[in-house]
């Protein structure tokens, strides 16, 4: 009986057939718009949001670089009173160079030189069909840049910034979501990797057979490209420097500071 | 009254809700513009054929088309950064009101009709 009731309708109104195939699809349409916009929700910010959220961060970075502007002008400033003090006694001078030199070594000031500049990019090419051949091979990673860095220190690399990061005693090269982070800093393809020391050695030991970038070069010779350089400036860093646990060891007379401490424990 | 719409729609939506079938969201606000048009083609429809003036052809393509240039409407207004996204929402969103009133408009005619009838049998 039901079903009559249907069928005189559609019978009746020429309409009713073509409108409910159309409803039909208009139901796909809306649960998977419903679905889409529910994985939205649950993964991440809503899409409308997009917009201003780009713009925050935007002028979160220029912030960000403007007050790295400031730390490495403070601290020239810093340098500059040092050496001004220094000139006033020859004992402050001693002081002064020794600690200009730990500056030096810690990478608090900027150093030029001759090195090389190391492009990494993710590759234009894609795997081919079938192939097993993962694409996350085509693509720059973290522990790509960490051996890069790792050989270049190896062959002597005096000084060495990833797009202009300094790599200093504490610095982490590590991926984070689509960017790979070094000093807490995003940074993403390419990567220019600036080391200064002698750029034939340097050269060379990337270029090992079974080096650290055979196995990108294989892929897409593309992905690397080394470049020598008479002059290379590297910034200074330009992060954060507090030390919250770590404290110098205080070598105190009749015994070492580690026996110190552990009667202080008892 | 002719329910088959709404049942068809009802079954359209539980049957795509439950399959496993997703677009990337990237695409997310121009599959809910295409689905808003289509929501209004729909009503456009019924409102047509209650006023006898439906033709098949003009609602199939309509639907069609007006999906798909919402989607793209909205997508070209993302790349030339113009919120043209707003201006489908807004007329859409009008339009799906006319419609209804027209609709409920009609309907309730005809129960009163009906109902006058009635009245005047006993």
């Amino acid at each position: 009986m039901n079903l009559n009731v249907f069928l005189s309708s559609i019978r009746n109104n020429p309409w009713v057939t073509p409108v409910t195939v159309m409803a039909l699809v208009l139901g796909a349409l809306l649960a998977i718009s419903l679905k889409t916009q529910q994985t939205i929700r649950s993964a991440s910010l809503p899409s409308n949001r997009f917009s201003g959220l780009a713009a925050a961060y935007r002028d979160q970075q220029e912030q960000l670089k403007m007050a790295n502007e400031e730390i490495s002008k403070l601290r020239e400033r810093t340098t500059q009173y040092e050496n001004e003090m220094a000139s006033a006694s020859e004992k402050a001078k001693l002081l002064n160079d020794s600690l200009q030199e730990a500056k030096f070594l810690a990478g608090l000031t900027p150093v030029e030189g001759p090195g090389i500049e190391v492009i990494l990019q993710d590759s234009k090419k894609r795997p081919p069909a079938n192939s097993p051949i993962d694409i996350e091979n085509y693509i720059i990673h973290d522990s790509d840049l960490q051996r890069v860095v790792n050989e270049l220190h190896a062959a002597g690399a005096e000084a060495v910034a990833i797009n202009g990061q300094r790599i200093i005693a504490n610095t982490a090269i590590r991926c984070v979501g689509p960017t790979v982070q070094v000093n807490s800093i995003a940074l993403s393809s390419p990567y220019v990797i600036q080391a200064i020391g002698d750029p034939e050695t340097l050269a060379s030991a990337l270029n090992l057979p079974q080096g650290v970038l055979a196995d990108i070069q294989a892929l897409d010779p593309n992905m690397v490209k080394i470049v020598k350089k008479n002059k290379i400036q590297i910034p200074a860093y330009t992060g954060s420097l507090v030390f919250r646990y770590a404290k110098p060891v205080v070598a105190t007379p009749g015994g070492s500071a580690q026996e110190e401490k552990e009667n202080g424990s008892r | 009254m002719n329910w088959l719409p709404v049942i068809a729609l009802l079954i359209g939506f539980f049957v795509f809700y439950f399959v496993p079938l997703e677009l990337p969201s990237d695409y997310a606000p121009y599959l809910s513009l295409a689905a808003l048009s289509g929501l209004d083609s729909i009503l456009g429809g019924i409102r047509a054929g209650v006023e006898g003036k439906f033709h098949v052809d003009v609602f199939v393509s309509g639907f069609i088309f007006n999906t798909l240039l919402a989607a793209l409407l909205a997508y070209l207004g993302d790349q030339i950064g113009v919120d043209l996204f707003l201006a489908a929402v807004v007329t859409l969103g009008g339009r799906m009101f006319l419609n209804l009133s027209l609709i409920r408009r009609y309907y309730l005619t005809q129960w009163n009709i009906s109902r006058q009838r009635d009245t005047e049998r006993t």
